[in-house]
């Protein structure tokens, strides 16, 4: 499961316009996969460590 | 063929040269303080992929632009097919284009955007398209400012290995 599914699994509610401002994925393309940028939601917490696991 | 040698301070020298060639022609320097660009202090780069890359879906991803050769070029070897990203020498003001070409529909979202120094600092085209592009004047301070082509689409996407479609270039428009 990609990190992007596994904040959708955690808020289903997020749309695709959300990936694009509040929140920001990224992958600098060096083999270390996936992470979160950037986490501005105004009401979603930030998922933890273990959520995101 | 007559020249004229600038000799610097303590080193170096500047020989200006007029062809051999009939005719009286004009070179006029504009009542400005500043330096003076040829071609061998305005960096340019063409840059392409001539790989597939997969994009995650919703996931900023780095493209790797990993080509210079053949349609390509990089005048002042100032961009990276190891890194993927353009680091001018020579402080300036460059316009900067990149494209990235889907091979099918990213979904609600495809974008091209530039990074530099790694913050997105430029969006392109922000819709479902299979080609997004993205193009802006941006300064670069010729040390350790530098650029590079990022990709998004809402859908897991594949971003295409084709000279044509996905690419990055650039070159100085004016000094710093």
């Amino acid at each position: 499961m990609t990190l992007y599914e596994k904040i959708k699994s955690l808020y289903p509610s997020l749309e695709n316009k959300d990936f694009t401002s509040v929140i920001i994925l990224q992958n600098d393309s060096d083999g270390k996969g996936d992470y979160i940028a950037k986490w501005e939601h105004p009401t979603l917490p930030r998922p933890t460590d273990e959520e995101l696991a | 063929m007559s020249s004229m040698i600038l000799n610097g301070d303590t080193s170096g020298a500047i020989t200006v040269t007029v062809p051999a060639v009939a005719g009286t022609n004009t070179a006029t320097l504009p009542a400005a303080t500043g330096t003076v660009m040829v071609s061998g202090n305005m960096p340019a780069f063409s840059a392409y992929a001539n790989t597939n890359q997969s994009i995650g879906a919703s996931t900023f991803t780095k493209l790797q632009i990993n080509s210079t050769a053949t349609t390509g070029f990089d005048t002042n070897s100032n961009y990276s097919i190891s890194n993927y990203r353009f680091t001018p020498t020579v402080a300036g003001y460059y316009q900067i284009n990149g494209a990235v070409g889907y091979t099918a529909n990213p979904g609600t979202y495809g974008i091209a955007t530039i990074y530099k120094n790694n913050s997105e600092f430029l969006r392109g085209t922000q819709g479902s398209n299979t080609n997004c592009i993205v193009s802006g004047i941006i300064y670069f301070n010729g040390s350790t400012d530098y650029v590079e082509l990022w990709a998004y689409a809402s859908n897991a996407s594949t971003a295409s290995g084709v000279s044509y479609l996905t690419y990055f270039n650039g070159s100085m428009i004016r000094a710093a």
